[in-house]
Protein backbone atom coordinates (compact mmCIF):
# COMPACT_ATOMS: atom_id res chain seq x y z
CA UNK A 1 0.00 0.00 0.00
CA UNK A 2 1.22 3.19 -0.94
CA UNK A 3 1.41 6.67 1.48
CA UNK A 4 -1.40 8.85 1.12
CA UNK A 5 0.87 11.32 -0.29
CA UNK A 6 2.30 9.55 -3.13
CA UNK A 7 1.70 9.03 -6.61
CA UNK A 8 3.95 6.73 -8.58
CA UNK A 9 2.20 3.92 -9.98
CA UNK A 10 5.01 1.53 -9.29
CA UNK A 11 3.29 -1.46 -7.93
CA UNK A 12 1.33 -4.75 -9.04
CA UNK A 13 -0.76 -6.06 -5.96
CA UNK A 14 -4.14 -4.77 -6.47
CA UNK A 15 -4.83 -3.38 -2.90
CA UNK A 16 -1.89 -1.11 -3.16
CA UNK A 17 -3.01 0.29 -6.36
CA UNK A 18 -6.00 0.97 -5.12
CA UNK A 19 -4.16 2.37 -2.26
CA UNK A 20 -2.34 5.11 -4.55
CA UNK A 21 -5.38 6.26 -6.21
CA UNK A 22 -7.53 6.74 -3.11
CA UNK A 23 -4.54 8.27 -0.94
CA UNK A 24 -4.49 11.05 -3.88
CA UNK A 25 -5.45 14.01 -2.04
CA UNK A 26 -3.81 15.13 1.48
CA UNK A 27 -5.51 15.21 4.72
CA UNK A 28 -5.97 19.06 5.58
CA UNK A 29 -8.22 20.36 7.85
CA UNK A 30 -8.75 23.69 9.48
CA UNK A 31 -12.00 24.75 9.62
CA UNK A 32 -13.48 28.55 10.49
CA UNK A 33 -17.00 27.13 11.09
CA UNK A 34 -16.10 25.45 14.04
CA UNK A 35 -14.65 29.21 15.21
CA UNK A 36 -17.70 30.83 14.36
CA UNK A 37 -19.83 28.36 16.13
CA UNK A 38 -17.46 28.16 19.36
CA UNK A 39 -16.89 31.85 19.37
CA UNK A 40 -12.79 30.38 19.62
CA UNK A 41 -9.74 30.97 17.99
CA UNK A 42 -8.29 28.59 15.83
CA UNK A 43 -5.65 28.66 18.39
CA UNK A 44 -7.45 27.43 21.06
CA UNK A 45 -8.54 23.88 19.00
CA UNK A 46 -5.32 23.77 16.70
CA UNK A 47 -1.21 23.84 17.82
CA UNK A 48 0.34 27.00 15.43
CA UNK A 49 -3.42 28.41 15.33
CA UNK A 50 -4.20 26.37 12.03
CA UNK A 51 -5.36 22.62 12.00
CA UNK A 52 -5.51 19.77 11.90
CA UNK A 53 -3.39 18.87 15.25
CA UNK A 54 -5.35 19.69 18.16
CA UNK A 55 -4.85 20.97 21.51
CA UNK A 56 -6.50 19.02 24.69
CA UNK A 57 -9.31 22.21 24.13
CA UNK A 58 -9.92 20.30 20.41
CA UNK A 59 -9.36 17.04 21.64
CA UNK A 60 -12.23 17.64 23.57
CA UNK A 61 -14.26 19.49 21.37
CA UNK A 62 -14.24 16.78 18.51
CA UNK A 63 -14.92 14.08 20.95
CA UNK A 64 -18.02 16.12 21.88
CA UNK A 65 -19.16 15.41 18.51
CA UNK A 66 -18.15 19.16 17.08
CA UNK A 67 -21.36 20.51 19.28
CA UNK A 68 -19.85 22.72 21.48
CA UNK A 69 -21.23 26.44 20.67
CA UNK A 70 -21.17 29.65 22.25
CA UNK A 71 -24.81 29.23 22.82
CA UNK A 72 -25.88 31.40 20.16
CA UNK A 73 -28.10 30.67 17.41
CA UNK A 74 -27.55 31.05 13.31
CA UNK A 75 -24.21 29.77 13.24
CA UNK A 76 -23.91 28.02 9.59
CA UNK A 77 -22.10 24.76 9.59
CA UNK A 78 -20.56 25.62 6.33
CA UNK A 79 -16.18 25.80 5.29
CA UNK A 80 -13.96 26.15 2.31
CA UNK A 81 -10.52 25.31 1.95
CA UNK A 82 -8.06 25.88 -0.67
CA UNK A 83 -4.48 24.36 -0.87
CA UNK A 84 -2.16 24.65 -3.36
CA UNK A 85 1.92 24.57 -4.14
CA UNK A 86 4.63 24.18 -6.15
CA UNK A 87 6.88 20.72 -5.85
CA UNK A 88 10.65 20.27 -6.82
CA UNK A 89 11.74 16.91 -6.51
CA UNK A 90 15.48 15.78 -6.39
CA UNK A 91 15.27 14.36 -9.72
CA UNK A 92 12.63 14.29 -13.05
CA UNK A 93 10.13 11.40 -12.38
CA UNK A 94 10.80 8.89 -14.59
CA UNK A 95 6.89 9.90 -16.33
CA UNK A 96 4.55 13.27 -15.38
CA UNK A 97 2.94 12.08 -12.28
CA UNK A 98 -0.69 12.81 -13.79
CA UNK A 99 -1.65 13.69 -16.96
CA UNK A 100 -1.84 17.45 -15.95
CA UNK A 101 1.89 17.98 -14.71
CA UNK A 102 5.01 17.87 -15.79
CA UNK A 103 8.36 15.25 -14.69
CA UNK A 104 9.15 18.07 -12.06
CA UNK A 105 8.58 21.37 -10.92
CA UNK A 106 4.67 21.62 -11.16
CA UNK A 107 2.63 24.18 -9.60
CA UNK A 108 -0.65 22.68 -8.83
CA UNK A 109 -3.73 23.81 -6.65
CA UNK A 110 -3.93 20.19 -4.63
CA UNK A 111 -7.27 20.60 -3.20
CA UNK A 112 -10.38 22.44 -3.34
CA UNK A 113 -12.77 21.49 -0.51
CA UNK A 114 -16.06 22.38 1.05
CA UNK A 115 -17.47 21.17 4.05
CA UNK A 116 -20.53 20.57 6.48
CA UNK A 117 -19.03 21.18 9.64
CA UNK A 118 -20.11 21.39 13.14
CA UNK A 119 -23.48 21.12 15.37
CA UNK A 120 -26.39 19.97 13.32
CA UNK A 121 -28.79 19.51 16.55
CA UNK A 122 -27.64 19.77 20.33
CA UNK A 123 -26.12 16.24 20.02
CA UNK A 124 -25.36 15.61 16.80
CA UNK A 125 -22.78 17.12 14.72
CA UNK A 126 -20.69 16.69 11.62
CA UNK A 127 -17.63 17.27 9.75
CA UNK A 128 -18.12 16.20 6.05
CA UNK A 129 -15.75 17.21 3.53
CA UNK A 130 -15.97 16.89 -0.59
CA UNK A 131 -13.22 17.81 -2.61
CA UNK A 132 -12.40 18.57 -5.89
CA UNK A 133 -8.57 17.74 -6.31
CA UNK A 134 -7.59 19.80 -9.04
CA UNK A 135 -4.39 17.38 -9.93
CA UNK A 136 -6.10 14.93 -10.90
CA UNK A 137 -8.76 17.25 -11.75
CA UNK A 138 -12.06 14.98 -10.32
CA UNK A 139 -14.40 15.38 -7.12
CA UNK A 140 -15.24 13.37 -4.33
CA UNK A 141 -16.49 12.86 -1.08
CA UNK A 142 -13.09 13.06 1.38
CA UNK A 143 -13.27 12.62 5.22
CA UNK A 144 -16.37 12.05 6.19
CA UNK A 145 -17.17 11.37 10.46
CA UNK A 146 -20.77 12.35 11.80
CA UNK A 147 -21.40 11.57 15.26
CA UNK A 148 -23.39 11.76 18.27
CA UNK A 149 -22.05 12.46 22.04
CA UNK A 150 -24.03 12.46 24.96
CA UNK A 151 -22.65 14.11 28.38
CA UNK A 152 -23.30 12.52 31.78
CA UNK A 153 -21.89 11.57 34.90
CA UNK A 154 -20.70 8.21 35.19
CA UNK A 155 -18.80 7.59 38.90
CA UNK A 156 -19.47 11.09 39.65
CA UNK A 157 -17.07 12.48 36.75
CA UNK A 158 -17.60 13.77 33.07
CA UNK A 159 -18.26 11.47 30.86
CA UNK A 160 -18.84 11.71 27.23
CA UNK A 161 -20.38 8.50 25.31
CA UNK A 162 -21.15 8.75 21.64
CA UNK A 163 -21.22 7.21 18.05
CA UNK A 164 -19.16 7.65 15.47
CA UNK A 165 -19.95 7.57 11.75
CA UNK A 166 -17.41 7.54 9.25
CA UNK A 167 -15.57 6.86 6.23
CA UNK A 168 -11.92 5.80 7.09
CA UNK A 169 -10.71 3.99 10.34
CA UNK A 170 -8.99 6.26 12.39
CA UNK A 171 -10.61 9.15 11.13
CA UNK A 172 -12.75 9.97 14.21
CA UNK A 173 -9.82 9.73 16.28
CA UNK A 174 -9.06 12.67 18.40
CA UNK A 175 -5.26 12.53 18.72
CA UNK A 176 -2.85 13.38 16.07
CA UNK A 177 -0.52 10.05 15.89
CA UNK A 178 -2.19 7.50 13.96
CA UNK A 179 -1.94 8.16 10.16
CA UNK A 180 -5.11 9.60 9.07
CA UNK A 181 -4.74 12.53 11.02
CA UNK A 182 -0.38 12.27 12.01
CA UNK A 183 2.44 14.59 10.87
CA UNK A 184 3.04 15.54 8.16
CA UNK A 185 -0.69 17.21 7.90
CA UNK A 186 -0.02 18.19 4.49
CA UNK A 187 2.34 17.12 1.79
CA UNK A 188 2.92 17.30 -1.94
CA UNK A 189 0.29 15.90 -4.50
CA UNK A 190 3.03 15.65 -7.25
CA UNK A 191 6.12 14.79 -4.84
CA UNK A 192 7.21 12.13 -2.49
CA UNK A 193 5.63 11.40 0.96
CA UNK A 194 6.89 7.99 1.66
CA UNK A 195 7.40 4.77 0.29
CA UNK A 196 4.77 2.73 -1.56
CA UNK A 197 4.94 -0.02 1.06
CA UNK A 198 2.11 1.41 4.31
CA UNK A 199 -0.06 -0.51 6.18
CA UNK A 200 -3.64 -0.97 5.94
CA UNK A 201 -4.55 1.86 8.38
CA UNK A 202 -2.70 4.21 7.04
CA UNK A 203 -5.12 5.28 4.48
CA UNK A 204 -6.21 1.30 3.04
CA UNK A 205 -9.25 1.88 3.53
CA UNK A 206 -9.72 5.81 3.31
CA UNK A 207 -13.11 6.77 1.29
CA UNK A 208 -13.74 3.28 0.28
CA UNK A 209 -15.72 1.82 3.48
CA UNK A 210 -18.32 3.04 5.76
CA UNK A 211 -18.35 2.03 9.69
CA UNK A 212 -19.62 2.71 13.25
CA UNK A 213 -18.07 2.98 16.53
CA UNK A 214 -18.99 3.47 19.90
CA UNK A 215 -16.32 5.65 21.77
CA UNK A 216 -16.42 6.58 25.64
CA UNK A 217 -14.64 9.46 27.16
CA UNK A 218 -14.42 9.09 31.06
CA UNK A 219 -13.04 11.90 33.33
CA UNK A 220 -11.42 13.85 30.89
CA UNK A 221 -9.12 11.36 30.41
CA UNK A 222 -9.45 7.96 29.74
CA UNK A 223 -11.04 7.34 25.83
CA UNK A 224 -11.67 4.00 24.58
CA UNK A 225 -13.68 2.66 21.47
CA UNK A 226 -14.67 0.28 19.10
CA UNK A 227 -16.16 -0.49 16.27
CA UNK A 228 -16.55 -1.77 12.58
CA UNK A 229 -16.86 -1.18 8.81
CA UNK A 230 -18.78 -2.66 5.53
CA UNK A 231 -16.74 -1.89 1.95
CA UNK A 232 -19.00 0.03 0.11
CA UNK A 233 -20.48 -1.42 -3.44
CA UNK A 234 -18.55 -0.15 -6.43
CA UNK A 235 -21.90 1.71 -7.26
CA UNK A 236 -21.59 3.74 -4.17
CA UNK A 237 -18.14 4.26 -5.08
CA UNK A 238 -18.72 5.69 -7.93
CA UNK A 239 -21.12 7.56 -7.04
CA UNK A 240 -18.81 8.99 -3.69
CA UNK A 241 -16.15 9.45 -6.43
CA UNK A 242 -13.66 7.38 -5.71
CA UNK A 243 -14.48 5.50 -8.95
CA UNK A 244 -15.56 1.96 -9.26
CA UNK A 245 -12.34 0.76 -10.99
CA UNK A 246 -10.26 0.76 -7.98
CA UNK A 247 -12.86 -1.22 -6.19
CA UNK A 248 -10.66 -2.97 -3.07
CA UNK A 249 -12.90 -5.62 -2.42
CA UNK A 250 -15.43 -6.79 0.32
CA UNK A 251 -14.43 -6.75 3.84
CA UNK A 252 -15.11 -9.62 5.74
CA UNK A 253 -17.66 -9.23 8.73
CA UNK A 254 -15.22 -9.56 11.56
CA UNK A 255 -14.04 -6.43 10.56
CA UNK A 256 -12.92 -4.50 14.10
CA UNK A 257 -11.42 -1.23 14.76
CA UNK A 258 -10.30 -0.18 18.41
CA UNK A 259 -8.88 2.25 20.32
CA UNK A 260 -7.80 2.57 24.15
CA UNK A 261 -5.76 5.82 24.81
CA UNK A 262 -5.54 8.15 28.28
CA UNK A 263 -4.91 11.16 28.58
CA UNK A 264 -3.39 13.89 31.18
CA UNK A 265 -4.33 17.83 30.58
CA UNK A 266 -2.50 20.10 32.65
CA UNK A 267 -3.65 22.75 30.45
CA UNK A 268 -0.11 24.23 31.04
CA UNK A 269 1.36 20.66 29.39
CA UNK A 270 -0.60 17.81 27.87
CA UNK A 271 0.07 13.81 27.67
CA UNK A 272 -1.21 11.12 25.91
CA UNK A 273 -1.00 7.38 25.32
CA UNK A 274 -2.51 4.84 23.80
CA UNK A 275 -2.91 1.82 21.76
CA UNK A 276 -5.40 0.95 18.72
CA UNK A 277 -5.94 -1.66 15.93
CA UNK A 278 -7.60 -2.70 12.80
CA UNK A 279 -8.55 -6.18 12.17
CA UNK A 280 -9.61 -7.35 8.64
CA UNK A 281 -9.99 -9.23 5.63
CA UNK A 282 -10.30 -8.43 2.09
CA UNK A 283 -12.25 -10.67 -0.81
CA UNK A 284 -10.58 -9.10 -3.86
CA UNK A 285 -13.33 -10.49 -5.57
CA UNK A 286 -16.11 -10.29 -4.03
CA UNK A 287 -17.55 -13.74 -4.25
CA UNK A 288 -18.11 -15.35 -0.77
CA UNK A 289 -16.13 -18.21 -1.66
CA UNK A 290 -13.30 -16.56 -2.92
CA UNK A 291 -9.75 -16.10 -0.72
CA UNK A 292 -9.08 -13.41 1.42
CA UNK A 293 -6.18 -11.24 2.20
CA UNK A 294 -6.02 -11.18 6.45
CA UNK A 295 -4.82 -7.82 7.92
CA UNK A 296 -4.12 -7.76 12.00
CA UNK A 297 -2.48 -4.24 12.41
CA UNK A 298 -1.66 -3.71 15.88
CA UNK A 299 -0.20 0.28 16.81
CA UNK A 300 1.08 2.08 20.02
CA UNK A 301 1.22 6.25 20.60
CA UNK A 302 2.12 8.83 22.51
CA UNK A 303 2.78 12.18 22.90
CA UNK A 304 3.36 15.17 24.46
CA UNK A 305 2.63 19.28 24.07
CA UNK A 306 4.27 22.38 26.58
CA UNK A 307 1.60 24.55 26.22
CA UNK A 308 2.46 27.02 28.50
CA UNK A 309 1.03 30.64 28.22
CA UNK A 310 1.01 29.48 24.37
CA UNK A 311 3.60 31.72 23.73
CA UNK A 312 5.67 28.80 23.27
CA UNK A 313 4.07 25.63 21.89
CA UNK A 314 6.08 22.47 21.41
CA UNK A 315 5.20 19.16 20.77
CA UNK A 316 6.13 15.25 20.24
CA UNK A 317 4.60 12.90 19.07
CA UNK A 318 5.42 8.95 18.46
CA UNK A 319 3.90 6.07 16.65
CA UNK A 320 4.34 2.59 15.57
CA UNK A 321 2.79 0.39 13.79
CA UNK A 322 2.92 -3.30 13.43
CA UNK A 323 0.74 -5.38 10.72
CA UNK A 324 0.61 -9.19 9.85
CA UNK A 325 -0.85 -9.97 7.04
CA UNK A 326 -2.11 -13.26 5.72
CA UNK A 327 -2.44 -13.13 1.96
CA UNK A 328 -4.57 -15.98 0.64
CA UNK A 329 -6.19 -14.27 -2.14
CA UNK A 330 -2.55 -12.22 -3.21
CA UNK A 331 -1.07 -16.29 -2.79
CA UNK A 332 -3.52 -17.32 -4.91
CA UNK A 333 -3.36 -14.85 -7.71
CA UNK A 334 0.45 -14.94 -8.23
CA UNK A 335 0.64 -11.85 -6.53
CA UNK A 336 2.62 -12.92 -3.54
CA UNK A 337 5.74 -15.14 -2.32
CA UNK A 338 4.32 -15.54 0.86
CA UNK A 339 1.14 -16.14 2.21
CA UNK A 340 2.46 -14.41 5.49
CA UNK A 341 4.20 -11.44 6.11
CA UNK A 342 4.72 -8.18 8.20
CA UNK A 343 5.30 -4.57 7.79
CA UNK A 344 6.25 -1.86 10.52
CA UNK A 345 5.82 1.62 10.56
CA UNK A 346 7.69 4.14 13.19
CA UNK A 347 6.79 7.71 12.98
CA UNK A 348 8.47 10.55 15.61
CA UNK A 349 8.14 14.35 15.19
CA UNK A 350 8.02 17.16 16.92
CA UNK A 351 7.29 20.78 16.27
CA UNK A 352 7.87 24.32 18.10
CA UNK A 353 5.31 27.44 17.45
CA UNK A 354 6.27 30.44 18.37
CA UNK A 355 3.46 33.22 19.15
CA UNK A 356 0.93 30.63 17.39
CA UNK A 357 2.57 31.79 14.33
CA UNK A 358 6.05 30.96 13.24
CA UNK A 359 6.45 26.70 13.29
CA UNK A 360 9.75 24.86 12.84
CA UNK A 361 8.64 20.94 12.85
CA UNK A 362 11.06 17.76 12.32
CA UNK A 363 10.14 14.33 11.34
CA UNK A 364 11.32 10.70 10.58
CA UNK A 365 10.09 8.12 9.19
CA UNK A 366 10.93 4.50 9.22
CA UNK A 367 9.08 1.20 7.38
CA UNK A 368 10.34 -2.17 7.35
CA UNK A 369 8.84 -5.38 6.04
CA UNK A 370 9.94 -8.81 5.06
CA UNK A 371 11.15 -9.26 1.32
CA UNK A 372 8.39 -10.85 -0.61
CA UNK A 373 9.70 -10.35 -4.41
CA UNK A 374 6.23 -10.93 -6.15
CA UNK A 375 4.33 -8.73 -3.34
CA UNK A 376 7.22 -5.98 -3.88
CA UNK A 377 7.76 -6.71 -7.54
CA UNK A 378 8.13 -3.33 -9.90
CA UNK A 379 9.53 -0.30 -8.19
CA UNK A 380 11.05 -1.92 -5.10
CA UNK A 381 14.88 -3.64 -4.60
CA UNK A 382 15.11 -6.71 -3.69
CA UNK A 383 11.45 -7.24 -2.42
CA UNK A 384 12.03 -4.88 0.23
CA UNK A 385 9.45 -2.72 1.18
CA UNK A 386 11.45 -0.68 3.28
CA UNK A 387 11.95 3.11 3.16
CA UNK A 388 13.24 5.74 5.56
CA UNK A 389 13.42 9.64 5.53
CA UNK A 390 12.88 12.84 7.20
CA UNK A 391 10.56 15.09 7.02
CA UNK A 392 11.49 18.78 7.53
CA UNK A 393 9.04 21.82 7.98
CA UNK A 394 8.83 25.75 8.45
CA UNK A 395 5.67 28.08 8.44
CA UNK A 396 3.97 30.77 8.82
CA UNK A 397 0.53 31.04 10.47
CA UNK A 398 -0.72 35.00 10.30
CA UNK A 399 -3.79 34.62 11.30
CA UNK A 400 -5.77 32.69 13.54
CA UNK A 401 -5.49 34.14 16.54
CA UNK A 402 -7.95 35.91 18.68
CA UNK A 403 -7.17 39.46 17.45
CA UNK A 404 -5.98 38.05 13.64
CA UNK A 405 -7.63 39.70 10.84
CA UNK A 406 -11.05 38.12 9.34
CA UNK A 407 -11.34 36.37 12.74
CA UNK A 408 -13.53 34.11 12.48
CA UNK A 409 -13.55 34.16 8.74
CA UNK A 410 -10.80 33.61 7.57
CA UNK A 411 -7.33 31.71 8.10
CA UNK A 412 -3.71 30.88 6.35
CA UNK A 413 -0.94 29.00 6.58
CA UNK A 414 2.08 29.27 4.39
CA UNK A 415 5.12 26.62 4.66
CA UNK A 416 8.43 24.81 3.22
CA UNK A 417 8.59 21.25 3.21
CA UNK A 418 11.70 19.13 2.48
CA UNK A 419 11.03 15.31 2.64
CA UNK A 420 14.09 13.54 2.24
CA UNK A 421 14.11 9.87 1.58
CA UNK A 422 17.90 7.64 3.14
CA UNK A 423 16.11 4.77 1.68
CA UNK A 424 13.05 4.34 -0.75
CA UNK A 425 11.59 1.33 -1.62
CA UNK A 426 14.12 -1.51 -0.55
CA UNK A 427 17.12 0.54 -1.80
CA UNK A 428 19.21 3.37 -1.26
CA UNK A 429 20.15 3.48 -4.70
CA UNK A 430 18.78 1.97 -7.73
CA UNK A 431 15.85 1.13 -6.25
CA UNK A 432 13.91 0.47 -9.33
CA UNK A 433 15.86 -0.93 -11.45
CA UNK A 434 16.61 1.94 -13.76
CA UNK A 435 18.93 3.76 -11.76
CA UNK A 436 17.09 5.96 -9.48
CA UNK A 437 18.21 6.40 -6.26
CA UNK A 438 16.01 7.27 -3.03
CA UNK A 439 17.30 11.03 -2.38
CA UNK A 440 16.09 11.58 -6.47
CA UNK A 441 12.40 11.38 -4.54
CA UNK A 442 13.38 14.39 -1.89
CA UNK A 443 10.70 16.57 -2.52
CA UNK A 444 10.70 20.16 -1.90
CA UNK A 445 6.85 21.41 -1.40
CA UNK A 446 6.00 25.13 -0.77
CA UNK A 447 2.54 26.08 -0.23
CA UNK A 448 -0.30 28.21 0.56
CA UNK A 449 -3.01 26.45 2.65
CA UNK A 450 -5.82 28.57 3.49
CA UNK A 451 -10.08 28.29 4.69
CA UNK A 452 -12.81 30.20 5.17
CA UNK B 1 -1.21 65.42 70.21
CA UNK B 2 -1.40 63.19 67.68
CA UNK B 3 1.42 63.03 65.11
CA UNK B 4 -0.49 64.27 62.01
CA UNK B 5 1.51 61.09 59.74
CA UNK B 6 0.27 58.84 61.93
CA UNK B 7 -3.45 59.57 61.65
CA UNK B 8 -3.47 59.82 58.21
CA UNK B 9 -1.52 56.14 57.99
CA UNK B 10 -4.35 54.88 60.18
CA UNK B 11 -6.60 56.43 57.98
CA UNK B 12 -5.41 55.17 55.17
CA UNK B 13 -5.29 51.53 56.87
CA UNK B 14 -8.56 51.25 58.04
CA UNK B 15 -10.02 52.31 54.32
CA UNK B 16 -7.54 49.87 52.62
CA UNK B 17 -9.22 46.90 55.48
CA UNK B 18 -12.81 47.83 55.27
CA UNK B 19 -12.25 48.14 51.80
CA UNK B 20 -11.23 44.59 51.73
CA UNK B 21 -14.16 43.46 53.59
CA UNK B 22 -16.54 45.02 51.35
CA UNK B 23 -15.33 42.81 48.94
CA UNK B 24 -13.69 44.71 46.47
CA UNK B 25 -10.26 43.99 44.55
CA UNK B 26 -7.77 45.67 46.80
CA UNK B 27 -6.69 42.94 48.32
CA UNK B 28 -5.90 40.91 45.55
CA UNK B 29 -4.03 43.87 43.78
CA UNK B 30 -2.22 44.34 46.58
CA UNK B 31 -1.08 40.24 47.02
CA UNK B 32 -1.53 39.49 43.48
CA UNK B 33 1.08 40.23 40.68
CA UNK B 34 -0.63 41.21 37.73
CA UNK B 35 2.33 40.44 35.00
CA UNK B 36 2.60 36.79 36.83
CA UNK B 37 -1.98 36.32 36.70
CA UNK B 38 -1.67 37.57 32.71
CA UNK B 39 0.15 34.46 32.08
CA UNK B 40 -2.15 32.41 34.66
CA UNK B 41 -5.15 33.82 32.66
CA UNK B 42 -3.34 32.66 28.99
CA UNK B 43 -2.53 29.46 30.58
CA UNK B 44 -5.93 28.45 32.10
CA UNK B 45 -8.60 30.73 30.86
CA UNK B 46 -8.03 32.70 27.51
CA UNK B 47 -9.15 29.45 25.67
CA UNK B 48 -12.89 30.04 26.82
CA UNK B 49 -12.50 34.43 27.58
CA UNK B 50 -11.09 37.40 26.08
CA UNK B 51 -9.67 40.28 28.08
CA UNK B 52 -10.89 42.49 25.64
CA UNK B 53 -14.27 44.57 26.59
CA UNK B 54 -17.11 42.99 24.15
CA UNK B 55 -15.56 39.94 23.36
CA UNK B 56 -17.35 36.75 24.29
CA UNK B 57 -16.14 33.39 23.53
CA UNK B 58 -16.98 30.22 24.76
CA UNK B 59 -17.05 32.39 27.56
CA UNK B 60 -18.43 35.91 28.18
CA UNK B 61 -15.68 38.37 28.13
CA UNK B 62 -13.64 39.24 31.57
CA UNK B 63 -13.52 42.67 31.26
CA UNK B 64 -14.41 44.54 34.46
CA UNK B 65 -15.41 41.15 35.80
CA UNK B 66 -14.34 42.34 39.16
CA UNK B 67 -17.65 44.02 40.61
CA UNK B 68 -19.66 42.77 38.09
CA UNK B 69 -22.84 41.30 38.42
CA UNK B 70 -22.97 37.39 37.63
CA UNK B 71 -25.06 36.77 34.52
CA UNK B 72 -25.40 40.23 33.38
CA UNK B 73 -23.68 40.85 30.10
CA UNK B 74 -26.64 41.19 27.69
CA UNK B 75 -25.34 39.55 24.27
CA UNK B 76 -23.79 36.06 26.37
CA UNK B 77 -25.99 33.02 26.90
CA UNK B 78 -25.78 32.32 30.84
CA UNK B 79 -27.21 28.82 32.28
CA UNK B 80 -29.84 29.17 34.48
CA UNK B 81 -27.59 28.55 37.46
CA UNK B 82 -25.48 31.37 36.30
CA UNK B 83 -28.37 33.56 36.30
CA UNK B 84 -29.99 32.49 38.99
CA UNK B 85 -26.78 32.74 41.77
CA UNK B 86 -27.41 36.50 42.71
CA UNK B 87 -23.32 36.70 42.88
CA UNK B 88 -21.67 39.41 42.00
CA UNK B 89 -17.80 38.90 41.26
CA UNK B 90 -15.68 40.37 44.16
CA UNK B 91 -11.91 39.04 45.29
CA UNK B 92 -13.81 36.80 47.22
CA UNK B 93 -16.20 34.67 45.32
CA UNK B 94 -14.21 34.73 42.19
CA UNK B 95 -11.50 32.91 44.08
CA UNK B 96 -14.22 30.63 45.47
CA UNK B 97 -15.46 30.01 42.04
CA UNK B 98 -11.64 29.65 39.86
CA UNK B 99 -10.98 26.94 42.90
CA UNK B 100 -14.08 25.18 42.31
CA UNK B 101 -16.92 26.62 39.61
CA UNK B 102 -19.21 23.88 40.33
CA UNK B 103 -18.93 24.28 44.45
CA UNK B 104 -20.02 27.60 43.49
CA UNK B 105 -22.37 27.45 40.91
CA UNK B 106 -24.02 24.06 40.82
CA UNK B 107 -25.34 22.88 36.64
CA UNK B 108 -23.09 26.24 35.96
CA UNK B 109 -21.70 25.16 32.63
CA UNK B 110 -18.51 26.35 32.67
CA UNK B 111 -16.10 23.28 32.19
CA UNK B 112 -13.31 23.99 34.27
CA UNK B 113 -12.22 21.94 37.24
CA UNK B 114 -10.61 24.20 39.28
CA UNK B 115 -7.15 25.95 40.21
CA UNK B 116 -5.55 24.43 43.62
CA UNK B 117 -2.61 27.24 43.57
CA UNK B 118 -3.95 30.10 46.13
CA UNK B 119 -1.42 32.25 44.67
CA UNK B 120 -2.00 31.95 40.92
CA UNK B 121 -5.54 32.63 41.77
CA UNK B 122 -4.23 36.01 43.55
CA UNK B 123 -2.43 36.97 40.63
CA UNK B 124 -5.23 35.60 38.28
CA UNK B 125 -7.53 38.17 40.41
CA UNK B 126 -5.11 40.81 40.45
CA UNK B 127 -4.84 40.63 36.50
CA UNK B 128 -8.85 40.23 36.20
CA UNK B 129 -8.35 43.50 38.22
CA UNK B 130 -6.71 45.60 36.21
CA UNK B 131 -9.19 44.86 33.37
CA UNK B 132 -10.75 48.00 33.20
Amino acid sequence: MLSRLDRMPLVRAPLLALVLFAGLMPAAHALPAFARQTGQECAACHVGAYGPQLTPYGVAFKIGGYTDSNGQAGHVPLSAMLLGGFTHTGADQQDPPTAHTHRNDNFTVDEVSAFLAGKLTEQLGAFIQATYDGVEQRTALDHADVRFAHAMQLAGKDTVLGISVNNNPGVQDPFNTMPVWGFPYTGPAVGFGGGDAATLINGGLEHRVLGASAYAFWNNSLYGELGTYRALSPSVQSITGQGRGDDMGRLGGDTAYWRLAWMQDARKQAFQAGVFGLRTSIQPDRLSSGPRDHYDDLGVDASYQFLGTRKHVATVATSYIRERQTSDALFASGDAASRKVSLNEFRLNASYYYDQTWGLSAGRFLTVGKRDPLRYADGFANGSPNTSGYVLQADWTPWGKEDSWGAPWANLRLGVQYTMFDRFNGAKHNYDGNGRDASDNNTLFLFAWTSF
Amino acid sequence: MDNPMNSAAQLLLMLTFSVGLGGHSLPAKAAGDVARGADVFAQECAECHSPREGKNKKGPSSFGVVGRKAASLPDFVYSDAMKQSGIVWNAQKLDAYITSPRAVVPGGKMKYDGLDNAQERTDLIAYLSSLR
